[in-house]
């Protein structure tokens, strides 16, 4: 188990601010966040690359805030594979056993294996410079499994790649941990990786992680404006929460007058921002007859298609962005310019 | 324009080959004093390069990879040799050893600089240092200091992740580098002709034999020591092109 507490380190161009985390063992722990946000260094700090300003870093109960890289366990792949071109894929893959001291043959046999996993095993005396992007970062990932590593970080490992060969390595990803349950710690800008590999997601930005979650837990209930925006939640009003009887409602501005969304999730008698995704929208032609409190009628304004999902704007006085799958799309019969009702469950407006 | 300026190259280099006979160019090369000078300028030029490699890769990598107080001046400091003329640096070394504490101190316990091949050292090497230091600095700044993280992280030392992995890594530069410290050093007159000064058959390098001579009429022998010069200059300066040299510097 990886603890991190309050580590703040300040590069100038990059820093952490007050970062706390703990990762449990076996875990596919992803980080997401903007350019800048500080995730490089925090694996970098994690890999002890540079001590912290201030803060700890424990490993497995071992205070290992000033302990070297080397006698950390912790292995990390960079997005631009850093394999030493000067050395054969069998010479990278075996760089760390040798430092080890570990017999010749027993390094073979090792390297051997773990090339075999992953589809390299005929590059191995070649030179890095000369295999393809998918390929020199197989060998970079054979490199840091080999030494079977308590932590192994990997830094946006997929980002250089195209896209086939990005979804192939992704799939390989998931099963090598399926297989070698080490904890992964796993940085990225892609949501398809968050969704497909992560047990949990950290947001940062600015130096700060600002949630924990699960996938789900971050991308339906995002804890602030920035990581609704960030994770490309569409609907986002800024309003007043009032709650009466046990339900509340939050009055935001609109273009004409004032409009009511209900929530569930609102307490206090405080500005709030609401968020609603585009999936917890019910497009329909009529009024729906249901049990939920939000209904509101208004005019499509615009449609974009993106293949297997169809994005409906909408104006019922504020500006709605519903998505439905094709099919919806097309059983509803409807185009811009029409009037369609939105149908949304008071628990399906986030408030933070 | 270019082509003018290449041909008359050419013509300087073609005229300085062909002005004597080549049975009186072998006939020179054979005089003991060419030998020696050729001696002497190996010698001198090999040693001050690796003193050159001793200083300027450490000096070099802790330039590129680490900020200190004073670092931007200290870089400019270094580089100055570069703008000096050898001529003044030559004077400098020669009061420094001659006639300072530090100097006489030195002659004291029989390490003497001035009119000696020591001295021709130690001109070669204040002189050269910065073109070593500052092709080894552009190299090192071209490789990610990621390769050394990494290599940290797979078990080993700092001193380890250099040797291993950025050394390795920075090997054209290197060799570019020290190739055109060698090929410096051999040609130093100006700083060397003021510290050892030009005594036959004793601070005698090629460029100073060639000055001896054409000072007192040997043509023959001048052009000797001359066409040896050409020749390692071409040699060299494709050695350092191979290497990458000029994206370097």
């Amino acid at each position: 188990m990886l603890t991190i507490e309050h580590i703040s380190k300040n590069l100038g161009e990059f820093i952490l601010d007050d970062v706390s985390l703990r990762v449990e063992d076996g875990e596919y722990f992803v980080i997401i966040g903007p350019t800048g946000a500080g995730k490089t260094i925090l694996l970098e700090t994690i890999a002890g690359v540079y001590p912290p300003d201030s803060g700890t870093v424990v490993l497995d109960d071992r205070d290992v805030t000033f302990v070297p890289p080397r006698e950390r366990n912790i292995t990390m792949v960079y997005q631009d594979y850093m394999l030493f071109p000067h050395l054969t894929v069998a010479e990278n893959i075996g760089f760390g056993l040798k430092n080890r001291k570990l017999p010749p043959d027993e390094i073979a046999d090792k390297v051997a294996e773990v090339a075999e996993i992953f589809g390299i095993g005929h590059l191995l005396h070649r030179y890095p410079n000369t295999l393809s992007g998918g390929e020199q970062q197989r060998a970079a990932i054979s490199r840091a499994i080999v030494l079977e590593p308590s932590i192994l970080l990997l830094d946006e490992p997929l980002s250089a790649l195209d896209g086939q060969t990005r979804e192939r390595l992704r799939i390989e990803l998931k099963r090598l941990h399926a297989a070698y349950k080490t904890t992964i710690i796993h940085i990225t800008h892609n949501f398809e990786e968050v969704f497909s590999l992560a047990s949990r997601v950290a947001v940062m930005h600015q130096g700060k992680v600002i949630q924990v979650g699960t996938p789900d837990e971050v991308f339906r209930h995002p804890n602030s404006a920035f990581i609704a925006e960030f994770v490309g939640v569409q609907n986002i009003f800024r309003g007043t929460c009032t709650a009466t009887n046990g339900l509340s409602e939050i009055t935001v501005e609109g273009t004409e007058g004032s409009h009511l969304i209900c929530s569930s999730l609102c307490t206090g008698n405080t500005d709030v921002t609401a968020t609603i995704r585009p999936e917890d929208i019910m497009v329909s032609c009529t009024k729906l007859e249901s049990s939920a409190r939000n209904s509101f009628a208004g005019t499509i304004t615009d449609v974009a298609d993106n293949g297997s999902m169809v994005r409906i704007s909408v104006d019922t006085g504020l500006p709605f962005i519903a998505a439905v799958t094709r099919q919806g799309w097309q059983s509803l019969g409807v185009e811009i310019g029409d009037t369609v009702y939105l149908t949304v469950m008071a628990q399906s407006v986030h408030i933070f | 324009m270019g082509l003018v300026l290449a041909g008359f190259i050419i013509a300087l280099l073609l005229l300085v080959a062909t002005h004597p006979s080549p049975s009186a160019v072998i006939e020179s090369l054979m005089t003991k004093e060419i030998q020696f000078a050729i001696y002497l300028s190996l010698v001198t030029s090999v040693i001050s390069t690796l003193l050159c490699i001793l200083i300027a890769v450490p000096a070099a990598y802790s330039l590129a990879r680490y900020d200190f107080w004073g670092k931007s001046f200290v870089s400019t400091i270094l580089d100055l040799p570069l703008a000096l003329p050898p001529l003044v640096a030559g004077v400098g070394l020669l009061l420094f050893f001659g006639t300072t504490p530090i100097g006489d101190f030195l002659e004291s316990i029989g390490i003497v600089f001035v009119f000696t091949p020591l001295g021709i050292i130690i001109a070669q090497f204040f002189v050269n240092m910065p073109f070593m230091l500052r092709i080894m600095r552009s190299t090192f700044t071209d490789i990610s200091p990621r390769y050394e993280y990494v290599a940290c992280t797979l078990g080993c030392t700092n001193l380890q992740a250099i040797w291993r992995v950025t050394l390795p890594m920075a090997i054209n530069g290197f060799l570019a580098g020290a190739v055109i410290t060698w090929a410096k050093g051999i040609g130093e007159f100006g700083a060397a002709l003021m510290i050892a000064g030009a005594t036959r058959m004793k601070t005698e390098t090629l460029p100073i034999s060639l000055f001896l001579n054409m000072s007192c009429g040997e043509l023959d022998m001048a052009i000797s020591a001359a066409i040896i010069l050409m020749v390692i200059s071409l040699v060299s300066l494709y050695v350092f092109e191979y290497f990458g040299g000029s994206a370097k510097f």
